[in-house]
């Protein structure tokens, strides 16, 4: 009896001993508490925050804002069955019910848009406690309330009203937020964009590619553009003209980044970083703005690539003509945005179809190029600050800007009312660049020119890329609304919308 | 083919050899004599005989006679049969030794193995059920889950593919999950594996017995939800010295029932032909004169089968003298695919030794590695990931060989005949593709038991699983198993290495003590277990030569593909159960088990796994005493609590990763490379395992001296605290949070019938079970009532049976103008012709998705019932057995149809499509619509997943036929020896139409257990072979 009690006692030993050997912190991981101290810990964590933009841009935000505009559309491929996802933005004829909608690039672009936000709120919520160099903090808090105002200002101009997280979700509880109001997210926009400038270095100062106290200012101007602040704008954009960091690039096709050179050139604010290879950190916007389907040599002969495949599926982002009857006699821009292709095996005509030229550069592999995308340009800074003038009745200075960007188009001076002048300008400046939505939004024309351009295309459809015969789908143009409906994926999810 | 039956007949000839050089040795004493029944003085064949504490034996001969040479004639002789008490007779100087044997009455007298000991049989209150593996060494298959198929009530054991050493799905008493694992807990010789039960050599195992209910369960706490597997392993017999040897040999083929009646040739030109003049284009030119195929038909699904060889052989040795016993077994299995470049070798070796230090101590050790090599050249998934799926539905008119004979490399035809994918040639795939996963496995045990005193033990065990799992995969450039890739593409390679390695000390005392009526016996216990595994993946592309696939030859690696994973956890436990009877007839079980576990979240560490269980044998009290037909009545109830802990090592953590949802945190700058990172999930610290109460009520009743034995159970569990992911707002930026939620509840009814049918020299046995398994989903987490399966093609409904079929109802199609114009339609794509589906909602639009969704329950992937027959029958030296399984009221979803079926003509087709709607004068069957409109027409069909999808798959399938004969004349060089053909699959009854397997899941995912949330899809796998074998059964 005496052995089983010492046995006994020795078990409860071991018992309690092994009481450590419950806790195990995953090896092959981080994990929240160990993280978020160190200065390379929060270079980690807002070098994250970007990533998402890549996936951003690669689909989401070229269809939802170029392609569901009078610029481009979509290529229909008869012989493959619809992907009307994409379909459904360029006909504007997506399912919308009680404000939801289950279009797959909605519900991707929301959540890349919200994975940026998380990442930055996560930097915002801890970076003060941590304790490394002020000039290093200051940089890093600075890119991620860029990168958080950023973000909300595509939601607020997509959906109008979405939920505002400022602070790392912690529970389920906290997950699902209330919608805030579009006057509510702009004031936070403004405020965490008003305090990135200060704590951002020039371009200059700062690693090629990260966001610069230019882009802050840019995108504040942005904002007040929107907002219809003018004075405000123009503070902004005078400071970015005046930093001196920026011109442009003599020549419109050197404005746009090579595959792997001519990256953030001095025309350069913004612009969504990419590099070919196998790491994941490639884009394939340009196979998604083919026509399809599209044979192996005709893909080889477009982008030099050794191991082209032929592509099917369903052509996006195809330049309409009315964009390309857009440009006037002489711009140079047409010849360095717009090329023209053919595609044997396709069903519309003769199967010669315009496409972006802006982003067709000779790379490697096959739906893995390195092209940056372009987010803010100094020629758009140009613009806005003419736009942000002539409304302020300054129309002279404004004249000297627009003149900049028209000359180096090889154009002369402006002709009939400058307003009008300016936003044409945009339109064949920036086409492609995912502002021509925006544009017509903040206009208040969204809905008149895309009733117009419905009408031609119905009409005529032959002419936007159907084969002989094929009419418009059925729904076509049905459902042209300003906002875009919420991700029917979140409505499950958040009791609030 | 031919070098191999070579080496057969060599390594044959060897043991022969060998072993009739020891029968050689020495002899004394010829005895003969006759065995007899006692109950019917019938004679016995195929009785053992043996001289005690030698290695030497006879088998009677048909008429029961027996001849043996024994060393001396103060021998004893041991007389054994199936189904009759052993006796012991001494020859004491006679020539002549004559037997009666008595029919076994005592087998309720047997022991039978619980967790942690044994009991006697009848006293146990918990339901447990045996199963003796050696009555099915004979069944030709490789994995001992596949051996149990039929045999145990309350057991589903589905074959979900044909592929070689993989895909049988075990449950027990229906128990499932939405996220955690649901497959058993295996424990081998006392030790809860890690590692793959598939790589146990069958001939290795004794018998293996399957704990179902709380009480049996409970004291493997936090892993005995899901029901627990014992796994005993051959131990040498006190007394005995035994030499076996098996070799079988067989072959395998696909059978044709079942298969999918694809179009061919002619018939695919001609639909093509008339997809073009329906849709009013003009006829490509080839397809404008189908009957100019006739005769150049291409079955690319036929052409990836062969019949395939397999061979086992086993070689067991067990031997004992008075203080050491060990047994030995070493096997290899050769076994090719029946799908071209697949196949599956296994080879294992088993020493398990045991040594009396003294009278109270005991030491053991038990040491088995085994090493698998199994290819398989990517067959299974879904269109673009398996080849068999491309190879079904590639065009027939597509040539798998060129003119001169040689092979094809791709297919693609002009875009204007609808090809719009590039096909490789699937036989060069299969064959080039390498998909090699080599499994090494070292499972040990080690044990010192110690009786100090009468009744009392001390034992102490340690217990050592290593794994190894190396996976190569090399698609060279002229091959590939993805569709549109043509000839040569892109050359690629993973490398997958797994190590783990777990260990287990457990201490146990056990005191049993009788005192008057009582009886008790107590036992008290701890252990400590861990795991860890450290894997190393490396996927990488473009290699500058295919004869080179190493990684200094690669051009990328692929990141995304390429990392490092370590998973650890930890388990400490300590557990009693107390066993009381008075008189042997009031039974009384209680048990308790408390775990810790690193898994569980920091504020949740212990759980607390308690049961009880009682049990009365009625037939044992005076007023049944006098009651001859009755041998036992034993009613018995339990009741338990146990635990899921499958939860996934670090759930409770939040953590930091750089690849979240399949994408890099990481960043480039210009073009520098810069390291990212974001946090990934939410954490938990209440996170824990998941909890099952179990309630059962049974029944033992043994009829006129066990000639009919009877078990029945009842049991209702319910199911709490499930592991779900619940999806949380992507506002969060997170996809979900871990948590425990919900509850399912299980009730089933199992039923359980052996008979004797005959005894004597015509002995038949009959044994059959049948069980009724149900669950409904009685809660979810607050505010989420459903849950949809990982594709949408199912959903978890409160209220409802787990994971039911989900889609749009049909009703055929719009037939005319009229029927479209008064019937609700898909905005903007429905045209006559096209599928009608059901408004369900009444809103007068048929709606996918959404707050005005049209779809519904369409159908149960759960059978109602599931049954198992197995008939014996021994007459003289032949013996004969039947096994059959089925399940009833179970459907599959029929998931290949959105390839198989689809109408706009981009893949072969199945030739019912002939039947399709092509005119409102030609309106076909109803079931097919038109193909007028391409896919915004025809893609509703396909890919709005409906009812049509749903199939009927019940079936009963005759598993195994075995015949075998006992050759009595060589009893001079054999204890035994037995010649036997055994056929597996024989034959399918079923009304299922989807394909040829009417047991598959494939659960897509490739999660195997994850994929809980989508059972029963189609998708075409591995076919499962028939097997025809011939096997030698020699005893020394």
């Amino acid at each position: 009896m005496k052995k089983i009690i010492i046995l006994l006692g020795l078990i409860g030993f071991i018992a309690t001993s092994c009481e450590d050997e419950l806790t195990i912190f995953p090896e092959d991981s981080l994990s929240v508490p160990t993280f978020f101290q160190t200065e390379e810990d929060f270079t980690q964590a807002i070098n994250g925050t970007y990533a998402p933009l890549r996936n951003l841009y690669d689909q989401e935000k070229p269809f939802m804002a170029e392609m569901s505009s009078d610029n481009t559309y979509f290529a229909r491929n008869t012989a493959f069955g619809a992907t009307e996802n994409n379909q459904d933005i360029a006909d504007h004829s997506m399912i919308t019910e009680g404000g939801i909608t289950p279009n797959g690039n909605v519900q991707e672009l929301y959540r890349d848009l919200y994975r940026i936000i998380s990442r930055a709120n996560q930097v915002l919520f801890t970076i003060d406690e941590a304790e490394f160099d002020e000039t290093a903090k200051a940089n890093i808090k600075g890119q991620a309330l860029f990168l958080r105002a950023f973000a909300y200002f595509d939601l607020v101009q997509f959906f109008g009203s979405v939920p505002m997280h400022l602070e790392p979700v912690l529970d389920r509880e906290g997950a699902a937020l209330p919608l805030s109001s579009s006057d509510v997210l702009y004031t936070q926009i403004v405020s965490d964009a008003q305090a990135a400038i200060p704590l951002l270095p020039l371009k200059s100062e700062q690693e090629p590619g990260r966001v610069t106290s230019g882009a802050a200012q840019t995108l504040l101007a942005n904002v007040h553009i929107v907002l219809q602040e003018w004075a405000a704008a123009e503070t902004q954009l005078k400071a970015v003209v005046n930093s001196g960091e920026y011109m442009l690039m003599p020549n419109y096709e050197d404005a746009f980044s090579g595959n792997s050179s001519n990256k953030n050139n001095m025309e350069s604010v913004f612009e969504v970083q990419y590099q070919e290879g196998a790491d994941g950190l490639q884009g394939s916007f340009m196979y998604q703005f083919l026509p399809r389907p599209i044979e192996a040599d005709e893909v080889a002969l477009l982008f030099g690539t050794a191991d082209a495949q032929p592509i099917n599926g369903q052509g996006n982002n195809i330049p309409t003509p009315d964009i390309i009857a857009a440009y006037e006699d002489g711009d140079l821009r047409e010849d360095g945005s717009i090329m023209y292709i053919e595609t044997r095996e396709s069903f519309w005509n003769d199967g010669i179809y315009p496409i972006i030229k802006k982003y067709v550069e000779p790379h490697a592999q096959h739906n893995n190029h390195g092209i940056n995308f372009p987010v803010y340009r100094y020629a758009e800074v140009l613009l806005f600050l003419a736009e942000a003038l002539q409304e302020q009745g300054k129309d002279g200075e404004a004249i000297t800007y627009l003149t900049q960007v028209r000359t180096r188009a090889g154009l002369g001076a402006h002709t009939g009312d400058l307003g009008d002048a300016i936003f044409r300008e945009r339109r064949v400046e920036l086409a492609f660049e995912n502002k021509r939505w925006f544009d017509l939004l903040r206009t208040g024309q969204a809905i008149s020119v895309m009733t117009e351009f419905g009408d031609r295309v119905i009409n005529n459809p032959n002419d936007y890329y159907l084969p002989e015969g094929v009419p418009a789908a059925g729904n076509a143009f049905t459902n042209i609304r300003e906002l875009y409906a919420l991700p029917s994926s979140e409505s499950e999810l958040n009791p609030n919308f | 083919m031919k070098k191999k039956s070579y080496r057969i007949s060599w390594k044959f000839l060897f043991v022969f050899g060998l072993l009739w050089g020891i029968t050689m040795q020495g002899q004394d004493v010829t005895i003969t004599g006759t065995v007899a029944s006692a109950s019917d003085s019938q004679p016995l064949p195929g009785v053992n005989v043996l001289v005690k504490g030698t290695t030497r034996g006879a088998v009677t001969d048909f008429d029961g006679n027996y001849s043996i040479v024994a060393p001396d004639a103060n021998s004893t002789l041991m007389f054994s049969y199936i189904g009759f008490t052993t006796q012991e007779i001494p020859v004491n100087g006679q020539s002549e030794v004559n037997a009666t044997l008595i029919e076994d009455a005592t087998s309720l007298d047997e022991v039978v193995l619980v967790g942690y000991g044994t009991q006697i049989k009848r006293e146990v209150t918990g339901s447990v059920q045996t199963v003796d593996l050696t009555e099915l060494a004979d069944i030709p298959v490789t994995q001992v889950t596949e051996k149990l198929q039929g045999q145990l009530a309350g057991v589903q054991i589905t074959q979900t593919t044909g592929k070689p050493g993989d895909g049988i799905n075990v449950r027990i008493r229906g128990q499932l999950s939405i996220s955690g694992g649901s497959d058993p807990l295996y424990v081998v010789d006392g030790f809860p594996i890690a590692g793959n039960i598939n790589t146990l050599n069958p001939a290795e195992i004794e018998d293996i017995t399957v704990l179902k209910d709380a009480a049996s369960t409970s004291l493997y706490g936090s892993r005995a939800a899901n029901g627990v597997v014992l796994i005993t392993t051959k131990q040498g017999k006190a007394g005995q010295t035994n030499i076996s040897f098996n070799v079988s040999t067989g072959i395998q083929s696909v059978p044709q029932r079942g298969r999918l009646d694809m179009m061919d040739a002619v018939e695919f030109a001609q639909f093509k032909k008339e997809y073009y003049e329906d849709q009013g284009d003009p006829v490509p030119d080839i397809f404008q004169n189908p009957s100019q195929y006739e005769g150049r038909n291409n079955d690319w699904y036929d052409a990836m089968l062969r019949t395939a060889p397999m061979s086992i052989y086993s070689l067991a040795v067990s031997s004992s003298t008075e203080k050491f016993r060990s047994s030995m077994v070493a096997g290899f299995t050769d076994r090719e695919g029946v799908v071209l470049g697949s196949d599956w070798r296994q080879y294992t070796l088993r020493a398990n030794l045991a040594y009396d230090l003294s009278d109270k101590i005991q030491i053991g050790l038990n040491v088995a590695p085994s090493w698998v090599i199994d290819r398989d050249p990517r067959t299974d998934g879904t269109r673009g990931q398996g080849i068999l799926f491309n190879a079904l539905h590639t065009w027939p008119i597509m040539p798998i060989f060129n003119e001169d004979g040689t092979r094809t490399e791709f297919n693609r035809f002009p875009a204007d005949t609808g090809n719009i994918f590039a096909y490789a040639n699937w036989l060069n795939s299969a064959e080039r593709i390498k998909d090699k996963t080599e499994n090494l496995n070292l499972l040990s045990n080690a044990y010192v038991e110690y009786k100090p005193i009468e009744g009392l033990s001390i034992k102490s065990t340690l217990n050592a699983e290593f794994y190894r799992s190396n996976y190569e995969f090399f698609s060279p450039t002229n091959a590939t198993y993805r569709i549109n890739r043509p000839i040569p593409t892109n050359n690629e390679a993973i490398w997958d290495t797994r190590n783990t390695f777990s260990w287990l000390n457990e201490n146990i005392v056990t005191y049993t003590k009788s005192i008057g009526e009582h009886n008790f016996s107590i036992l008290g216990g701890f252990s400590f277990q861990k795991f860890r595994l450290d894997r190393d993946r490396l996927q990488a592309s473009n290699f500058a030569d295919d004869r080179l696939p190493v990684i200094q030859g690669a051009t990328d690696i692929n990141r995304n593909g390429t990392f490092n994973e370590i998973e650890e956890n930890s388990l400490v436990s300590a557990f009693s159960r107390l066993t009381y009877n008075y008189k042997g007839k009031y039974l009384l079980t209680a048990a308790v088990r408390a775990d810790g576990s690193s898994r569980f979240g920091s504020e949740n560490r212990w759980g607390t796994f308690p049961s009880v269980s009682a049990g009365w044998i009625v037939s044992d009290e005076s007023f049944m005493e006098n009651s001859e037909a009755i041998s036992l009545l034993k009613v018995r109830s339990s009741w338990g609590i146990t635990g899921n802990n499958n939860i996934g090592d670090y759930t409770q953590y939040a953590l930091v990763d750089n690849v979240i949802e399949n994408r890099t945190a990481n960043a480039v700058f210009g073009d520098t490379f810069a390291q990212g990172a974001a946090v990934s999930s939410l954490s938990n610290p209440n996170l824990g395992w998941e909890t099952t109460e179990q309630f059962d009520i049974g029944l033992d009743l043994s009829l006129f001296n066990d000639r009919i034995s009877f078990i029945y159970d009842y049991y209702t569990k319910n199911t709490t605290n499930l592991l779900f992911e619940i999806d949380v707002p992507r506002e969060s930026g997170f996809e979900d949070f871990s948590d425990n939620i919900g509850e399912i509840r299980f009730w089933g009814h199992e039923f359980s019938l052996n008979t004797v049918n005959t005894t004597g020299k015509f002995r038949w046995t009959t044994s059959a079970n049948i069980s009724f398994n149900r669950n409904e989903v009685v809660a979810l987490a607050d505010g989420i009532d459903q849950v949809f399966g990982p594709n949408n093609w199912h959903i978890t409904q409160v209220g409802q049976p787990f994971a039911q079929f989900y889609g749009h109802l049909s009703d055929g199609v719009y037939l005319n103008q009229a029927d479209l114009d008064s019937s609700p339609q898909v905005p903007g794509r429905s045209t006559v012709g096209s599928i009608k589906l059901i408004d369900v909602n009444g809103d007068g639009v048929i709606t996918r998705g959404g707050l005005n969704d049209d779809r519904a329950i369409t159908g149960n992937p759960f059978p109602d019932f599931t049954y198992g027959i197995t008939n014996r029958i021994n007459y003289g030296n032949w013996d004969f057995s039947v096994v059959g399984t089925g399940s009833h009221g179970n459907e599959l979803l029929v998931r290949h149809l959105f390839s198989t079926t689809n109408l706009d003509g981009v893949f072969n087709l199945l030739k019912d499509v002939e039947n399709r709607f092509r005119s409102v004068d030609n309106p076909g069957d109803g079931f097919y619509g038109t193909t007028v409109g391409g896919g915004r027409v025809t893609g509703i069909e396909r890919d709005w997943i409906n009812d049509r999808f749903v199939a009927d798959a019940s079936f009963f399938n005759i598993r195994n036929i075995t015949l075998g004969y006992t050759i009595p004349k060589l009893e001079k060089y054999f204890k035994s020896a037995r010649i036997y053909t055994s056929i597996q699959n024989v034959y399918i009854f079923t009304k299922y139409w989807g394909g040829p397997n009417p047991e598959v899941s494939n659960q897509n995912d490739g999660q195997g257990d994850g994929g809980n949330l989508q059972p029963g899809v189609d998708l075409t796998g591995y076919p499962v072979p028939r097997i025809v074998n011939f096997g030698i059964n020699l005893n020394f």
